[in-house]
């Protein structure tokens, strides 16, 4: 497969959420608004992407015994160093995020693309393909803290959007369910149904 | 698959575990004093909250200066401003610390009340950190008893606030922390001096 293909293939017939279902736990956590959707899907897209051309660059010199490890280890290197740069530069969203940046060593979308991917192919794939999946875990996550944040909170990136419209003066109301993780859960299934009716070859008996 | 000889694993751990500990030594030494920067302007920021200044990070410095009179006393620092007084609060919750902040005017009365936890259960426990929480402590009182929190409280008792519900041990926690509060500063604080009517009345 070409660079260009392995950013591209997470996008559609492999996303990391929705086609491998994994990273579920976070994509329901940190969605009910915008930002630290966004922000979080560029730090594990960062994450994913670094520690895949890192261990890649490293994987014939890892003795197999003790790879899980050395992927623990460079994994969680970058996500400390991801959260230190939260805590100094996005304060409020790190606040936000919690413990869902520490989180990130153990998203399986990480580990899993380490063992299936950067073990046995050299770096600059490796890099793509972390990039692809980083990305297409992002795009998930963006369409939900979108939807979730818009009819849960009646805002978009905090401004008053529903507000502004004027439409709580004729009625509306924001819906309180859109901010609960199950809902989270209710549309990322949606988005898979939408999926797979498209992709009959995603479907399985 | 190749092998590897167990001298080879035993100095190759080693070797990354060092650099990857070198690595985040030095960035978390050179970023730390901006994150204790944003960590001191987040606390200003609490304590102009519960006087009803609402500051942004970029302006905390400058209205802290402004309102609030830092007094160090010891074990028990608090905080002056004009019309009363803000004491630290500081407690346990379920899963770990929580803490926070309540400004008294100077019949002991609540006037405001910011708080804030490490870990406690986001829609449980974690309600505490909400505005919807804190302010069901302004008007209640700090003088004769400290405020707790119940299943069942009566809006009319100055001492008893509504608790969360599914946050039964996060609310025992406020409640220790209050009553720990007020056994440090109810007895040096100014406004004991003027929390019994009579003696507001003797100064007067």
């Amino acid at each position: 497969m070409k660079n260009l293909d392995l950013i591209k293939f997470p996008f559609s017939k492999n996303n990391p959420i929705t086609v491998q279902v994994l990273g579920v736990c976070s994509c329901l956590a940190v969605t009910a608004q915008l930002k630290p959707a966004v922000v979080m899907a560029v730090s594990v897209t960062v994450v994913v992407a670094l520690a895949n051309l890192i261990i890649s660059l490293l994987r014939n010199t890892i003795p197999p015994r003790i790879r899980i490890i050395v992927q623990l280890v460079v994994v969680s290197t970058l996500v400390v160093l991801v959260d230190q740069f939260l805590k100094a530069y996005m304060y409020d969203v790190s606040k936000q995020l919690s413990v869902f940046v520490g989180l990130i060593i153990t998203n399986c979308i990480v580990m899993g693309r380490l063992e299936a991917f950067a073990m046995s192919n050299p770096p600059v794939p490796s890099l793509c393909d972390g990039i692809g999946n980083g990305l297409g875990y992002s795009v998930i996550l963006v369409a939900l803290g979108f939807v979730r944040e818009l009819f849960g909170s009646g805002t978009l990136w905090g401004y008053p959007i529903v507000e502004k419209l004027g439409l709580y003066g004729i009625g509306y109301e924001n819906n309180g369910l859109m901010i609960m993780p199950p809902m989270a859960l209710i549309l990322a299934g949606i988005i898979i149904w939408i999926q797979r009716t498209r992709n009959k070859d995603l479907q399985e008996d | 698959m190749k092998t590897f000889s167990n001298r080879y694993v035993f100095l190759y751990s080693a070797a990354l575990v060092a650099v990857a500990a070198l690595i985040l030594t030095v960035v978390s030494t050179s970023l730390k004093p901006r994150q204790e920067r944003n960590q001191q302007a987040e606390t200003k920021q609490m304590i102009l909250k519960t006087i009803g200044v609402e500051a942004t990070r970029d302006n905390a410095d400058k209205l802290y200066e402004q309102y609030i009179t830092e007094v160090d006393d010891g074990d028990c620092p608090y905080y002056l401003y004009d019309g009363g007084v803000v004491i630290p609060l500081k407690g346990t919750g379920l899963w770990g610390p929580i803490w926070g902040y309540m400004a008294l005017d100077s019949s002991s009365t609540v006037v405001g009340a910011v708080f804030d936890h490490k870990g406690e259960t986001p829609g449980l426990g974690g309600e505490i950190s909400t505005d919807k929480f804190a302010q069901r402590f302004i008007g209640k009182k700090m003088d004769l008893q400290p405020i707790h929190l119940s299943k069942t409280a009566d809006p009319a008792n100055p001492y008893e606030v509504d608790a969360i519900s599914g946050g039964t041990m996060t609310s025992n926690g406020v409640t220790e922390m209050l009553a720990k509060a007020f056994e440090q500063y109810g007895e040096m604080l100014p406004l004991k001096e003027g929390s019994s009517e009579q003696t507001k009345e003797d100064e007067q």
